[in-house]
């Protein structure tokens, strides 16, 4: 037999290969070759049909001219700051509040994780009803109940107001995920150092500032840096609760797949979000996982 | 740490806590609220409904036809004028029937099942070999393979999604229903593939080498030694990843609606429930009612998952 004439070293190294290499059969074939793909597809037009005429960078022209995509960028950017900050934030003050002992404590923590684990289309349209301008709970609680509107506002109509509650809907249902992490190393922060923090005469907010934040601060950082990766490439939640904010991804799925057709077109626009992605992840990869 | 709290502070702290679970939970009180109530009672904010209306259930379920077709007040009228042909009485009755066709609830949820359920299947065992390989056997590359998958787990669907279709367009696959559902099927495949084998990895690398020697020894083979031992002591983690699979492809929307939009009875709940929600306003009870029927198998498996998936997040395993 061939493999007796093998060290184990090199049996072992050649199982390896055999057991991942449908793996990376799978990904290189859907994955990496689409991605290049993406790019050669940037310098055709491409129909639907699949065809394809050569334009050069005709494509990225375009993209530099157009209004529409600036627009796009303004909204990425102002959904990525919203959602990333107010995520962060809203999921360290629950865990805060969470690393108090109370009863029922370990009940509260599942409940809240449930935005996070419910499908995205099983409340979107749960969301859409509390915003409805004629039956929706929103406006009647700023119209009739505080009074501090003076008419119902359809919110979720207008593409500016809209922004808004899709950073609302994004923070309440991806806080979650940040909040379990961030308490998990709260736990294992060694309560020796808060005594010796108040020893030292700190106050609660004190020992928060010079004991809890530096713990948490590897943490913190890992998080604003993949919510800012996952959500460059959020779909599902913003398009599902409010088709007319157009961030990125929306924007290339409209370019793609609706109205006029223009597959080459965004393809590019593909290849110009796939390089701030690349660039934020090898943020992440150098800052954060220090390789 | 442990003194004990004022009056003032613990009712700040209760408060507190109420305003949390009523951040997250409200709108799927109001989502529960709102399938159970009659039309008349929507606009009113009390969330208990005046009567009590399972209608929209038994509808959705199969259990009563859909009811007559809601023709408004105004068109009725319209219809009532003699000046109008009978196609174009045809022309508009069909407008309000097409869209008020029955929601054959059961059958998008089969879809979306087999479709969740294949995926992370294959995803999974594709994923327990390629784990075992880059967690527990040395061999040259391992590291830039380790490295690219932590790279390609970060890309999302949303800039795969032309070259995707070109590719499914290009190989004659988006030509037909079944090679639709394979190009699906096979984009669930990847979407969950990086995610399986990080997750997976990292646990394997928890399981003690000893264990495995000990097999070794007996005579067992690195390759039986994955389905001996391994496979054995990862039961509650590769359930974990499979439901944690099972949900990325359950909640997919994007994808579904490029390859399966013009095949209604294929449809995926999510392009299901959207399609109801774009085609006719005022069916508020019937949205609220298939949102909550969504819902009910994820709460399910989050509550027989739940032991594990804190953790198993909490490691850095997670994807969205």
């Amino acid at each position: 037999m061939v493999s007796m004439e093998l060290t184990p070293e090199q049996r072992e190294s050649r199982l390896g290969w055999q057991l991942i290499a449908p793996c990376l059969g799978v990904i290189g074939l859907l994955i990496i070759y689409p991605i290049l793909y993406n790019i050669y597809l940037s310098f055709f037009d491409v129909k639907l049909t699949g065809d394809k005429i050569f334009i050069g960078l005709a494509n990225y022209e375009r993209l530099l001219k157009d209004a529409a995509f600036y627009g796009s960028v303004l909204t990425t950017i102002i959904y990525l700051i919203g959602t990333v900050v107010g995520t962060t934030l809203v999921a360290l003050l629950v865990a805060l509040l969470m690393n108090i002992e109370f009863p029922l404590r370990s009940l509260v923590r599942t409940l809240i994780l449930l935005p996070y684990f419910a499908p995205v289309i099983s409340v979107v349209f749960g969301w859409q009803f509390i915003f409805d301008p004629v039956n929706g709970i929103y406006n009647h609680v700023m119209v009739e109940v505080l009074g501090l509107a003076a008419e119902r506002h359809n919110l979720i109509g207008q593409p500016k107001t809209a922004l808004f509650v899709v950073i609302v809907f994004d923070i309440w249902k991806h806080f979650p995920i940040s909040y379990l992490l961030i308490v998990s190393k709260l736990q294992s922060i060694n309560k020796d150092q808060y005594e010796a923090a108040a020893i030292d005469g700190y106050g609660p907010f004190g020992r928060f500032i010079h004991v809890t934040l530096p713990e948490l601060y590897f943490v913190l950082g890992t998080l604003v840096i993949l919510r800012l990766i996952w959500n460059l490439n959020k779909f599902e939640d913003v398009y599902l609760l409010a088709p007319n904010v157009q961030t990125l991804p929306i924007f290339t799925y409209y370019t793609a797949f609706t109205g006029i057709i223009d597959q080459g077109f965004a393809a590019s626009i593909s290849v110009v979000q796939f390089a701030l992605l690349a660039f934020l992840i090898y943020f992440y990869v150098k800052k954060v996982l220090k390789w | 740490m442990n003194r004990k709290r004022s009056l003032l502070q613990n009712m700040l702290l209760t408060l507190a806590i109420v305003a949390v679970l009523f951040f997250c939970l409200f709108p799927f009180v109001q989502i529960l609220s709102t399938s159970l109530k009659h039309q008349f009672d929507w606009g009113n904010p009390s969330l208990i409904p005046v009567k009590i209306n399972l209608n929209a259930y038994k509808e959705l379920l199969g259990f009563v036809q859909a009811t007559e077709e809601q023709i408004p007040a105004t068109v009725k009228k319209l219809l009532e004028n003699p000046l109008i042909t009978p196609e174009q009485r045809e022309k508009i009755l069909a407008k309000y029937r097409s869209t008020s066709d029955v929601f054959p609830f059961p059958r998008f949820f089969l879809n979306t099942f087999l479709l969740s359920a294949s995926a992370a299947s294959v995803s999974l065992a594709l994923a327990v070999l390629g784990a075992y390989a880059f967690s527990r056997l040395r061999f040259g590359g391992r590291t830039i393979i380790q490295r690219s998958i932590l790279f390609v787990y970060m890309v999302g669907g949303v800039l795969l999604m032309v070259p995707l279709y070109q590719m499914s367009v290009k190989v004659g696959l988006a030509r037909t229903v079944w090679g639709s559902l394979l190009s699906l099927l096979l984009i669930y495949i990847i979407q969950t593939l990086p995610v399986s084998l990080y997750m997976l990895g990292n646990y394997f690398r928890t399981i003690p080498y000893s264990i495995e020697e000990a097999a070794t020894t007996d005579g067992c083979s690195r390759l039986q030694s994955i389905f001996v031992i391994i496979i054995p002591l990862s039961v509650p983690m590769l359930v974990t990843v499979f439901v944690y699979c099972f949900i990325i492809a359950w909640n997919e929307f994007l994808f579904a609606s490029v390859f399966l939009k013009q095949y209604h009875m294929f449809h995926t709940l999510p392009l299901a429930l959207q399609s109801l929600f774009v085609s006719k306003n005022a069916i508020w009870d019937r949205i609220m009612a298939a949102s909550m029927l969504t819902l009910i198998p994820v709460i399910v498996c989050f509550m027989f998952a739940m032991r594990n998936l804190s953790g198993g997040l909490a490691e850095g395993g997670v994807k969205e």
